[in-house]
């Protein structure tokens, strides 16, 4: 049987490169190279955690083993000197992203707008907004979700190059696949209309995502091409 | 306390670590700090590095406990998964200075028998691990085993077992795909 090659299992698409990493084979520079994709990659970020859930049970044997008295003295002291917990919350996002000088102006300009379009809707349940970055780290695009949860809005926001591909908005609740939500534009704002399958499912625990696709959107029904942005449901 | 229950309490501790609590903290590192200490002693295999490593790791669960998502992972893989990458970062940005160092002897790499299930996961989920790792066989559950628990690398276990790399690295794989096929039958 000779279905593996030095580069990867054919059968795996690839994708074996994500248990090794969890295993731990991978000398230093192919280690970044993954964490450096992990964070682009939201596929491949879900296959890091399903390896890690399946592969931790092997430390049962091991042998627990008390630390130094002094230990928990050093880390208390780190703590105290370092600054409190980074919250993934929006408005710390928006923060960081204003540092960056690209796209500040435009990010503004959607949060606006998205932040109207959720404002003109009674509240039943807490609007969700996400921010989507780009591999770059700068935003994207914003998203907001109506507070019936059954439409959202997506703003571009920045300049963002448009070739001949359409840009697919894809859904990824936790712990499942994509879920297509529609077409968006990089150059105007997308009001979508969410299935009625799905409504349930645009929680803060799910994951935007925007791929590159053939015009009309995926044949498939899953994302083909790469993902140019990703951000987190958040609620306001 | 059942393996649930202790779950939910080191999740909830998580969670409020991400806000701040630093006796949610200080929780997180009674419940865990003898396992992750062991995990990366058994990386690392050198005390006082171990030591460096584990103060970092709970620094890193401070500044990082919001990305922490129960939804999503149970705490305890979170922490193990922290606990390993220090390590093995720790022990490649140090491979230089260890490669004089002896090679492990090969009997390090036929696996300890799996101890007792611990209080951290279900005694359920452990059988079904170690009966998937059982089927496998014996030469890809031990590298399987060894690359996790020391952190090898495909060259250093092709080097202990006296293979060439290319039959390592299709040990191993094909090995990863086979046991994840019996864990999700």
């Amino acid at each position: 049987m000779s279905t593996t090659d030095q580069d990867g299992t054919p059968e795996d698409g690839g994708r074996i490169v994500a248990a090794e990493y969890v295993l731990g084979v991978l000398g230093a520079e192919e280690r970044r190279e993954i964490e450096r994709r992990l964070e682009r990659e939201p596929a491949l970020a879900r296959e890091v955690a399903l390896w890690e859930e399946r592969l931790t049970g092997l430390v049962n044997s091991v042998r627990p083993v008390a630390p130094p008295a002094d230990t928990w003295t050093r880390i208390e002291a780190a703590v105290a000197a370092s600054p409190a917990p980074a919250r993934t919350g929006l408005w710390q996002s928006l923060e960081f992203w204003r540092t960056f000088g690209i796209g500040a102006a435009a990010l503004a300009a959607a949060s606006i707008a998205a932040l109207t379009y959720v404002g003109l809707v009674p509240a039943p349940r807490a609007p969700m907004v996400a921010t989507l970055g780009q591999t770059s780290g700068q935003p994207g695009f914003v998203a907001a979700v109506s507070t019936g949860g059954d439409s959202l809005v997506v703003v571009p926001a920045a300049l963002l190059t448009s070739d001949q591909r359409a840009m697919e908005l894809w859904l990824i609740p936790p712990g499942d696949r994509p879920h297509s939500l529609g077409l968006i534009h990089p150059g105007q704002p997308v009001r979508l209309n969410v299935p009625p399958a799905l409504v349930g499912r645009i929680t803060t625990d799910a994951t935007l995502a925007v791929s590159l696709e053939p015009p009309g959107g995926s044949p498939t029904g899953q994302p083909t091409g790469p993902v140019v942005a990703t951000g987190k449901l958040t609620s306001l | 306390m059942d393996a649930d229950a202790s779950r939910s309490q080191l999740a909830a501790a998580l969670v409020r670590v991400a806000g701040g609590d630093r006796a949610a903290l200080r929780i997180v590192y009674q419940d865990t700090s003898a396992k992750l200490f062991g995990v990366c002693l058994r990386i690392l295999k050198n005390r006082s590095e171990a030591e460096d490593v584990l103060q970092d790791v709970y620094v890193t669960v401070w500044r990082k406990a919001g990305s922490f998502d129960p939804a999503r992972a149970s705490p305890i893989t979170w922490l193990v998964a922290i606990a390993r990458n220090r390590s093995i970062d720790r022990l490649r940005s140090s491979a230089a200075s260890r490669r004089a160092e002896p090679i492990e002897e090969a009997s390090d790499i036929s696996d300890p028998s799996p101890a007792a299930s611990d209080i951290l996961e279900s005694a359920q989920e452990h059988r079904r691990l170690h009966g998937c790792l059982g089927e496998l066989e014996a030469r890809q559950s031990s590298a399987i085993r060894a690359a996790f628990l020391d952190g090898a690398t495909y060259e250093q276990l092709a080097q202990r077992m006296g293979v060439p790399l290319g039959t390592m690295k299709s040990w191993i794989r094909r090995g990863l795909l086979k046991l994840r096929a019996c864990l999700e039958r």
